[in-house]
């Protein structure tokens, strides 16, 4: 059978099948683990090493200055640099979760390096660790904690942050036997705490605090936090493996006996463990293993002698192949659990390292699941797409040997993530672009480092080159591309990027930002956002002295308005230098104008104060500057009406002592004139502003009206022939209710239609009739009868809805 | 029945619109913990009325407070306010932040922008002192649904402020609101604006387009096919004249605000003593959907019918034996009667206003003017307004009237007519009339008048229109065709193309586009612009029309439209957005200052 080779290769241990695939042959040359200090990056990571100098070692024919080298996990070399930090003897050196190498030396100085060993930044963990040199170190992922020879103990709780605390003091006399942390986001507290194995028991150190646990259990030798911070598993001095609650509330299970030497004993070099989610790698001088239990349906499958549906299907597939009938009597046996074993068939194919192994089994699951006739057909299709997703990253050159399940923890965008900062940008396109995740990270990655690296290139070609690639992913951000350019002294080129960007809203803040303030004036009145037109205009009107500035603007009609409502509102002085300085003469004098009425609304501004003053003076300098101009005749003359009107009603609140003039129009000074009766006063406003006969007739008729001086209108109207004819007084009487008054002044109406309707007005249906037909206009004795059609009195609930709309509706 | 409309019969789905900002409200309400004060700016708080009820807000420990320039009474420590991004707002916030300050009390601040934030407001917050003290925040709110078929971007001043003051920041807002309604309803294929305004938006809409693309792979058919954009410019002469209409009407005389009209309880038939009462005003009632587009000479009609065939029923039940279905049916359209004691309650009303001589008067010198025959009989019909001192806006509609019909007036007339008003209502209306003259509403006559030739060749004065039974638009004016509406007539039975002549005798330019790429439509060869045959028929639904009228639109023009898009033969649904409602007197109070 197919099976048995596979099979062949695992262990039993216990229950459970392990196996540890080769996952490459390292590419390094003389590298030598026991020589060197090495941290490995867990998910399939960068190796780091550099000679270890705490060991005394024979050097070959090699500089004496060590060198850091960073590797890839097939032990391709990705990058190196010469150490030359001070600060004593290397402690620790681990891989952040953000691949970022932190290297602590004796002094405490934390020295961080990315992956093409380049210094990112440098901070120390403080006075402490620089007076008593740092022994230890023990890292997690995002974090790490020290102890000193003053046995002090120091965490960076976060590595982001640079930020060392000093843990609270244990007294210790002699260093522990063992040290674990439990990570911050494990803890109640959120805080780091940290074991210690001292003496028989454990310390359990915080921030704030010092418990002890465990006494009795130890003296440990070794203590190991799992993963998710609940257990701890610990290997005593006398031989016993514990495992324990990280609280030591209860002891999960206890071996007194060694079970798990499975590695070791058969290695003759040295090795490294690398912990991973799923298993462990193993590193040595020449290659690297991956050793974890063999999955259920790959044991479904391959174990020995397995009848399972998933073996009879990947025999089936073999059967098939050789053209044997044997393949269809496989099928027939397992027909009602094939979708199962396709099921597994596919799961296999995901754990499998080797190519071929996966092809075969994922033809065996396509074999089966042309006979399912319902199956989920995306599985497969799914689990193509995974693989080669892990193939591709597995490759030797790129060195990144995922398993299934450590690349769903780590997911597919941490992942392109990491190709794109070890610069393997294509293929993090390819990724993208293949699981249909947005590219823009990746290329706007790659822009930044072509900017960053390609010094020597003239603007116009490097512009080419970015373009090109830019344009391969719509909506891409070219001001950040630009801001980048703009940041690396490349203004100009920055300048050329920034025009590409669509996005109106980030395109101008930077060419702000880069000294275009024109381009970004011109750019925003474009846009039609006049958020941003408003941007550009504070931003000059800062940067550049008032006169250029309104220079600027007075050719730009958009941000002129702008400016204009906003000063109106807000800055209302420089509003005023700014239409003197492009000499609108005319909207200085609106604003005094404004101004004067702003006068008027104050409430200190009581009628016949002094502030009258100077409302007339500001109305007077007003009507000098309309006067400047030709076209503003007009305005120029009211307003030497206004400043006149204001005076001769200050008078009259004088000589009439009532405050009930100012800020009346002339019209209205006429009629309270009269109201009053003084007209004189009325007289004389009429001449003053040389108040037509017409304007002068209705005024005076409808004030009579109003204190109902029917006699004194009377006397008005035989004054002389109205200019206007009778109807002002006909008006004005209806309109009071006046009856008797009206019928005086009906008959001299000279329009017969007129005289009609003001009969009807008044009720008097016969005259209105005569009038009516006098003028010889049907329509308008239709209209007429219609006024005087009365409601019939209503008698139920209905008749009123219905008689209440009996009203004349519209014509 | 509520103010805030039932948007079920939606031609697209309106409600997830009103949702969505609804729940964009609450949001910000929940992020600012415990008890606080919401002040909100007053005008906003209108339009908000059509969204959420005040009592959800203050289930939410909100206080509700209007802006003013008065400082707001209150123990929260916690204030909240919600304002558009207008400048003169923020003085009233800043000096409340500075009487806080002065007398030593501490609050938390929170300042949320309607529908976002504004460097320039912003600028005055930081030069007045207190924009660290607020925490800024924006509540993406561009554009409320008035009701089934009406979209109201909220921008009251729009008009003015482009046309006046030069600020064009109301197009963007229209531009943004449409790509918004892009997002949910596909990209809109066809877009034809008539207008400098509407030309703008369509171009802005584009670089938005250009910007943020609207994924159409994911979106199907596009729900909105056309957009036609008009700027109030075009038309100023509709808004000028009185609408006839019954929902044009109420507003006239009593204003409709927010789909509700207020009046003393007495009209309404509730005996309480000079209390005002809110009445809505929307297609929930299914009575005022059925009459709100009439001519109200109509309206009056069928009301009275009504009630007579109600009281034969009701003579029929009492008198003879019926079944039980017969009952069944006739309580059911007694349910019908608080509707339709509302409606009478309202049309009696109003026909005390429309019963009047001077209410006939002024629509006779509205028609002399639209015809545009006799100018002297008009100039002197104004002059002697002027004279009694009538109320300025009623005489303003009618002179702007006179100015656009004429191209403006000899300068004579012009000058003596402004004198005549300065010293009537007073000279502060020098800033009035300078605003009309900037918006060419009133002006010197500097060029030869089109609109005989456009009243002409638009047919908009029609003789014998039929209100009972319309067959043309001009219903709605009793014979006057609204010209905005000739023109939508026009752009979506066949594009601009047919009156291209005509259109360059009107303000602005106008443009036409249409989008390609969408592959799914059939290629059919059609003319450029008409609607297509089979974009109409072939997917078996109606296909919609939005027609956004920058600067306003009257209840009138509205009818006019909903009565197009019923007449046979039109496959079409029409849905309006406008940047608010408005009518002759709101529009022109816009300008006075």
């Amino acid at each position: 059978m197919a099976g048995v080779s596979v099979a062949a290769e695992w262990q039993l241990l216990y229950n459970r099948y392990y196996r540890k695939p080769e996952l490459y042959q390292m590419q390094w040359k003389q590298v030598d683990l026991t020589r060197n200090k090495v941290a490995c990056a867990p998910f399939g990571g960068p190796i780091a090493a550099i000679r270890d100098d705490a060991k005394i070692v024979q050097l070959f024919a090699e500089s004496a200055l060590r060198k850091l080298r960073i590797f890839t996990s097939s032990g391709r070399l990705i990058s190196e640099t010469v150490w030359k930090n001070p600060g004593g003897r290397l402690i620790g050196m681990s891989w952040s979760d953000d691949q970022i190498l932190v290297c602590i030396t004796q002094d405490g100085t934390v020295y961080s390096y990315d992956i093409h060993a380049e210094l990112i930044n440098t901070y120390s963990l403080g006075k402490e660790c620089f007076e008593s040199s740092v022994v230890e170190c023990v890292f997690w992922g995002n974090g790490v904690v020290c102890i000193n020879e003053a046995f002090g103990i120091f965490a960076v709780p976060d590595f982001k942050n640079h930020r060392a605390v000093k843990l609270a003091d244990c007294n210790l006399e002699d260093l522990p036997h063992c040290i674990a942390v439990i990570e911050p986001q494990y803890t109640m507290s959120g805080n780091v705490e940290v074991l210690l194995g001292v003496g028989d028991h454990v310390l359990l150190v915080e921030e704030d605090g010092v418990q002890q646990l465990g006494v009795g259990i130890g003296p440990l030798q070794k203590m190991v936090v799992s993963r998710t911070g609940k257990l701890l598993a610990s290997f005593t001095h006398d031989g016993r493996l514990l495992v324990i609650s990280t609280d030591f509330s209860n002891i999960i299970f206890e071996y007194t006996s060694l079970l798990v030497i499975l590695c070791a004993t058969v290695y003759d070099e040295p090795i490294i463990l690398i912990p991973e989610c799923d298993g462990v790698r193993i590193l040595s001088n020449t290659s690297m293993e991956f050793l974890h239990r063999v999955p259920d349906s790959t044991v479904s499958i391959f174990q020995i002698g397995s009848t399972l549906p998933a073996a009879l299907l990947y025999d089936a597939l073999d059967h098939f192949d050789r053209r044997s009938a044997k393949a269809d009597e496989n099928l027939r046996l397992i027909r009602s659990s094939l979708p199962e074993a396709v099921e597994a068939c596919i799961d296999a194919a995901g754990y499998e390292f080797d190519i071929s192994q996966q092809r075969t089994l994922l033809r065996a699951a396509s074999y089966g699941q042309a006979f399912c006739s319902q199956f989920q057909r995306e599985h497969i299709q799914e689990m193509c797409k995974t693989l080669r997703v892990l193939n591709a990253v597995r490759h030797h050159e790129i060195g990144i040997p995922l398993s299934i399940q450590q690349y769903k923890l780590l997911t597919p965008s941490v992942l392109i993530n990491r190709l794109i900062n070890a610069h393997n940008y294509l293929l993090a396109l390819r990724i993208s672009e293949y699981l249909g995740i947005n590219q823009e990270v990746v290329i706007m990655h790659w822009a930044c480092t072509k900017i960053t690296e390609s010094l020597g290139i003239p603007d116009a070609s490097l512009l080419e080159i970015l373009l090109h690639k830019l344009k391969i992913c719509k909506g891409i951000s070219y001001a950040a591309v630009a801001a980048h350019a703009d940041k690396n002294g490349r203004r100009k080129l920055a300048a050329m990027l920034v025009e590409h960007e669509p996005h109106s809203s980030k395109q101008i803040p930077l060419l702000l930002s880069i000294g275009e303030e024109d381009t970004a004036l011109v750019k925003a009145t474009e846009s039609g956002d006049t958020d941003l037109v408003y941007l550009v205009l504070f931003h000059i009107w800062q940067k550049r002295p008032s006169l250029e500035f309104f220079g600027t603007i007075q050719a730009r009609p958009l941000a002129r308005d702008l400016f204009i409502n906003y000063a109106q509102c807000y800055k209302h002085e420089f509003l005023k230098d700014f239409f003197l300085s492009t000499g609108q003469l005319q909207d200085v004098a609106f604003l005094l104008w404004k101004e004067s009425w702003e006068l008027a609304k104050n409430p200190m501004a009581s009628k016949g104060s002094p502030l009258h003053g100077p409302r007339v003076k500001l109305i007077e300098k007003a009507q000098h500057l309309f006067s400047e101009t030709k076209e503003h005749t007009f305005e120029s003359k009211a307003a030497e009406e206004h400043a006149k009107l204001l005076r001769i009603q200050h008078d009259l609140e004088v000589t009439t002592k009532q405050a009930i003039f100012v800020d009346s129009s002339i019209s209205d000074t006429i009629r309270t004139c009269i109201v009053l009766g003084n007209h004189r006063a009325a007289m004389k406003v009429k001449t003053e502003f040389k108040v037509s006969e017409k304007r002068w007739y209705w005024l005076k008729v409808f004030a009579l009206a109003t204190i109902r001086d029917w006699d004194a209108l009377e006397k008005f109207s035989k004054e002389k022939r109205p200019p206007i004819g009778y109807r002002p007084f006909v008006e004005a009487c209806v309109d009071a209710d006046e009856k008797g008054e009206a019928l005086k002044y009906i008959p001299k109406l000279a329009d017969p239609r007129e005289k009609a309707e003001a009969y009807a007005r008044i009720g008097m249906a016969k005259e209105a009739a005569d009038a009516a037909s006098q003028a010889k206009d049907g329509e308008l004795l239709g209209r007429l009868k219609l006024t005087f059609a009365q409601n019939a009195a209503a008698s139920s609930i209905f008749d009123t809805l219905r008689d209440r709309l009996s009203f004349q509706g519209v014509s | 029945m509520a103010q805030v409309p039932n948007l079920d019969n939606a031609p697209i789905n309106l409600t997830t619109i009103r949702d969505q900002s609804q729940k964009e409200l609450i949001t910000i309400l929940k992020n600012v913990r415990g008890k606080k004060c919401l002040v909100i700016d007053p005008k906003l708080s209108g339009s908000l009325s059509l969204i959420v009820q005040s009592s959800q807000l203050k289930e939410h420990g909100a206080e509700l407070r209007h802006l003013t320039a008065e400082p707001v009474e209150t123990d929260c420590t916690k204030m909240v306010y919600l304002v558009r991004a207008q400048l003169n707002l923020m003085k009233f916030i800043c000096s409340q932040i500075h009487n806080d300050t002065s007398k030593g009390l501490h609050r938390e601040y929170f300042l949320y922008f309607v529908p976002r934030r504004a460097v320039a407001c912003e600028k005055i917050l930081e030069e007045e002192k207190v924009h660290e003290l607020l925490t800024i925040g924006e509540y993406p709110l561009y554009l409320i649904p008035l009701d089934e078929d009406v979209l109201s971007f909220e921008l009251d001043l729009a008009h003015k402020e482009c046309m006046v003051n030069g600020d064009t920041t109301s197009l963007w807002h229209i531009a943004k609101a449409i790509h918004k309604l892009e997002f949910s309803f596909g990209t809109i294929q066809n877009v034809r604006a008539k207008g400098k305004a509407s030309t703008r938006v369509a171009d802005i809409l584009n670089r938005m387009q250009a910007e943020e693309p609207v994924n159409t792979s994911d979106m199907g058919i596009p729900e909105i096919n056309t957009l036609i954009l008009l700027d109030r410019e075009v038309d100023m002469v509709t808004p000028m004249c009185t609408q006839l209409t019954y929902e044009g009407l109420l507003d006239e005389f009593l204003g409709v605000n927010n789909g509700a009209v207020e009046l003393d309880s007495s009209i309404m038939g509730v005996q309480q003593e000079g209390k005002k009462l809110k009445v809505p005003l929307n297609s929930s009632d299914k009575l005022f959907k059925e009459i709100r587009d009439m001519n109200f000479e109509v309206v009056v009609q069928v009301l009275r019918q009504k009630a007579t065939s109600m009281k034969q029923d009701y003579t029929e039940i009492s008198t003879t034996t019926q079944s039980v279905s017969e009952l069944k049916d006739f309580v059911k359209k007694l349910n019908s009667l608080p509707e339709m004691t509302r409606h009478i309650n309202l049309a009696q009303h109003l026909s005390t206003f429309t019963s009047k001589p001077s209410f006939l008067g002024r629509l006779d010198m509205e028609q002399t003017l639209v015809e545009a025959q006799s100018y002297d009989i008009c100039f002197e019909h104004i002059e002697e307004m002027i004279h009694k001192q009538e109320p300025l806006i009623n005489v303003l509609r009618l002179l702007v009237l006179l100015s656009i019909t004429y191209a403006g007036l000899p300068k004579k007339n012009f000058d003596y007519l402004r004198r005549e008003l300065l010293h009537s209502y007073g000279f502060e209306h020098i800033a009035t009339l300078n605003n009309l003259e900037k918006d060419g509403l009133f002006k010197k006559q500097d060029s030869k008048s089109n609109w005989l030739t456009v009243k002409r060749a638009l047919q908009l004065v029609v003789e014998d229109t039929d209100t009972t039974n319309p067959n043309d638009i001009s219903y709605v004016f009793s014979g006057y065709a609204p010209l905005s509406i000739r023109l939508v007539q026009h752009a979506i039975r066949s594009g601009w193309r047919p009156i291209e002549e005509i259109l360059k005798l009107l303000p602005g330019p106008h443009s036409e586009t249409k989008k390609s790429g969408f592959a799914s439509s059939p290629s059919f060869d059609t003319l450029p612009g008409s609607l297509n045959n089979s974009e109409k028929v072939a997917e078996g639904r109606r296909s919609l029309v939005l027609v956004v009228f920058i600067g306003g639109v009257t209840f009138a023009e509205i009818s006019a439209l909903r009565f197009l898009s019923s007449q046979e033969g039109m496959a079409y649904d029409v849905i309006v957005g406008t940047t608010k409602i408005i009518n002759g007197h709101t529009l022109i109070q816009t300008f006075v200052e």
